[in-house]
């Protein structure tokens, strides 16, 4: 009787909970496993590979040889057209990715505000407004060149003598990329802003109307203050989407129209990502594309961990 | 490369495992860059799959929308490397000359003028040839001659800089008329356009009113020896103010490929500066009106020719496996020498074939019109392709996209062309 107490009470006490814990980390690993490999092979090894690749001569297939930093050495010292260009592409798509930083959460949290004030439809709206994200960034491309070359371009027509050609121009042009971008993403982000809001404590609100606080000073003071965390995240992937973007930018304007640099005619919305791809394939030199990839990646890496520290400073328990 | 053979080894290891022989291929893979001809191609390639009880599979990368090198590297990346692939030029050729297969003793090799040749040695099968020029609406210009008080537009007196000048003032006069947005029907280079203006148009300035072949402004250029060419450039640029200058605005500045064309499909325009592939839109739009192509006015002097060559080639994958290789290598041979790939050649893809054996002839017009200008001989070279890629499109491109988009003037749109091709040398010096 004693002996099978002290073995059950043996059992209780270390097998059983090894085991609890092995099925535990079974069924962790279980389940990570699939995502984890895929993860593995699509992001992890490509980019160790694309790191390597920056250090050597590659020509897209084929064994490459080491030639240290001579890619890096050559963006750098980039002289003539070629630097001129990175430098261009560089800035341009900085200047795209605050204007669209602030463009996108100001829309966005907007839209929140008012789907979240008990509205008439307000479902109706949030499912409205979320509606684009579902498109891909060609398709919503290919669909706005149509509205910026033919719609804008008749409406246009009833208020200036020559039709408005939005992407003819390179700033309108930048423009358009942003809003046609932003008609998608904003949704979305509303979306993570309304979750924010319905989680602020209903009576911290009460308490601020009840002690006679305006609007104005409930948004400043209270909400504000308790969406910080949602700012932290939609900051976060506005800053990290808006130096990605690719998908818009070639399917709506393809680089164009051209803009005048240092006396040199060079293509105007050039944003970064499409700026390395074309060093790939249209200038067919790989490992320089690794190396302009690199080097977008560390810049990125660097603005979005400030980011994202700066944010959580701000954020408040409560 | 070794790892890719192991690996390639590894998987051809295991399909002989699973039974399927090893000797006799049964996949055909063709990867081209010709999106229009899809259909036609398709269909052809199940005929040979049905005489040769294989699976042929072809895939169309081309256009605005697909990258047929970038396709292409995938390909290989990924130990799928393509049987048949498309080369447009010896760029391409000595990008992948490692996996090219020397096709000098195929039997069609006799048979042509335009086979892809590279140190003594065929390379390429010739996909088709294929000509530009100004398409024109013939119905509009004679609709234009019989209208009353005006000059009369002599279609076979359209090959100098000063007859356009004056023929597209006269039509710009009457464009309600005509019922016409613009005269001409021109892209300017943006949304992904670029090649109108810095491949096509640009090798006007390389060989109108040459003899064919003949390489030396190109010469010159590529060491960035423009002043001997100082006067031809700027008769060129010339040109290309007066096409930009009697374009649809909208067209020119933000158009694309269906825009460009579509105007002259649905007869807003009178001329179209693109070639014939633009047929099978045609068709598609139901145009019905004569057309042909008349030489480009890029010279004050009489250039009486239009510019025709292969554009492009078949090539065959020396490191696929001997079955396929031989697989791809009927494919070609069944193209070239049978009545159903002649019929696919003219009739299915509606290709000027570049075969001499051929009877067929197209029946689209401005095919037809290729035809007759390289019958009579008066044909130019295509010379933009001795030019880098990245130099047309990067360098080149953006400076007509300004001049079309008004941003620099004809002056500045001159100097920005000259001192980019003086700086041509330096360019590949940094490549």
């Amino acid at each position: 009787m004693k002996q099978k107490s002290s073995k059950n009470s043996l059992f209780k006490s270390k097998i059983k909970p090894f085991i609890d814990k092995n099925q535990k980390s079974l069924v962790f690993w279980g389940f990570l496993a699939p995502a984890l490999f895929a993860f593995t092979m699509t992001i992890i090894i490509p980019f160790f590979l694309g790191f390597y690749y920056s250090f050597t001569n590659w020509r897209g297939f084929g064994t490459p040889d080491f030639v240290g930093f001579a890619n890096y050495a050559r963006l750098f010292n980039g002289t003539g057209a070629e630097g001129v260009r990175f430098l261009y592409s560089l800035t341009i798509t900085f200047i795209f990715a605050i204007f669209n930083i602030i463009l996108l959460n100001v829309i966005a949290f907007s839209l929140a505000l008012l789907v979240t004030r008990g509205l008439k439809f307000q479902n109706f709206y949030r499912v409205g407004f979320f509606l684009p994200n579902l498109i891909g960034g060609i398709v919503l491309g290919y669909l706005w060149k149509f509205i910026f070359n033919s719609v804008v371009t008749d409406v246009s027509l009833f208020f200036m003598p020559e039709p408005f050609l939005m992407l003819a121009d390179r700033d309108t042009a930048i423009l358009a990329i942003s809003l046609t971008w932003g008609w998608q993403y904003a949704g979305y982000l509303m979306m993570i802003y309304v979750t924010a809001i319905q989680n602020i404590p209903q009576d911290v609100v009460e308490a601020s109307s009840i002690d006679g606080a305006s609007a104005f000073q409930r948004i400043r003071h209270i909400l504000l203050p308790m969406v910080a965390p949602a700012f932290t995240v939609t900051l976060f992937l506005t800053l990290i989407n808006s130096f990605k973007q690719f998908d818009v930018n070639f399917a709506l304007t393809d680089g164009g129209p051209s803009t005048q640099v240092a006396g040199l005619s060079i293509w105007g919305t050039k944003l970064i990502s499409m700026y390395i791809l074309d060093t790939y394939q249209v200038s067919l030199n790989p490992a320089l594309a690794q190396a302009q990839a690199v080097v977008f990646f560390v810049i990125l890496t660097l603005i979005s961990l400030a980011q994202v520290t700066y944010n959580k400073r701000k954020e408040v328990e409560a | 490369m070794k790892k890719f053979g192991f690996f390639a080894g590894s998987v051809l290891s295991l399909a002989a495992l699973a039974g399927c022989g090893g000797s006799q291929a049964s996949t055909l893979y063709v990867l081209q860059n010709k999106p229009e001809i899809d259909t036609a191609m398709k269909e052809f390639g199940e005929l040979f799959a049905e005489e040769k009880g294989v699976d042929v599979k072809i895939t169309s990368c081309g256009g605005d929308l697909c990258q047929l090198g970038t396709q292409l590297q995938a390909d290989i990346a990924a130990g799928e490397a393509p049987d048949i692939f498309v080369i447009d030029g010896i760029p391409a050729y000595e990008q992948y000359k490692d996996m090219i297969l020397d096709l000098s003793n195929e039997v069609w090799v006799d048979d042509t003028d335009v086979a892809f040749s590279y140190d003594g040695k065929v390379f390429g099968f010739p996909v088709a040839i294929e000509g530009w020029g100004m398409a024109f609406n013939k119905d509009l210009i004679d609709e234009y001659n019989a209208l009353p008080n005006t000059v009369d537009i002599v279609i076979d007196d359209l090959n100098t800089y000063g007859a356009y000048q004056t023929a597209f003032a006269a039509l710009d006069a009457k464009k309600t008329d005509l019922g016409i947005d613009s005269v001409v029907s021109m892209a300017g280079g943006a949304s992904g356009m670029s090649w109108v203006t810095n491949d096509h148009n640009f090798n006007s300035l390389l060989s109108a009113g040459l003899e064919y072949g003949d390489l030396s402004v190109v010469e010159d250029l590529l060491e960035g020896n423009v002043a001997p060419h100082a006067d031809r450039l700027n008769q060129y640029s010339n040109w290309v103010n007066l096409l930009f200058q009697y374009a649809d605005q909208n067209v020119l500045k933000t158009g694309g490929y269906d825009q460009q064309v579509g105007a002259f499909a649905n007869e807003k325009a009178v001329f179209l500066h693109q070639g014939n592939w633009v047929e099978p839109f045609l068709a598609n739009a139901e145009a019905t009106f004569e057309r042909g192509f008349a030489p480009h006015g890029a010279l004050t002097t009489k250039t009486d020719g239009i510019f025709v060559a292969a554009p492009s080639w078949y090539v065959v994958n020396k490191q696929a496996t001997p079955a396929r290789q031989q697989l791809a290598l009927d494919f070609l041979e069944y193209m070239a020498t049978t009545p159903e790939g002649h019929d696919y050649m003219v009739n299915g893809a509606g290709n000027i074939p570049a075969f001499k054996s051929v009877e067929l002839s197209p029946t689209a017009p401005l095919s037809v019109s290729v035809q007759e200008w390289a019958a009579e001989g008066k044909i130019y070279s295509w010379s933009q392709y001795y030019f880098d890629g990245a130099f047309r499109y990067d360098t080149l491109g953006p400076i007509y996209t300004a001049r079309a988009n008004g941003t620099i003037t004809a002056q500045v749109f001159l100097t920005q062309l000259r001192t980019a091709l003086e700086s041509y040398p330096e360019f590949l010096e940094n490549k």
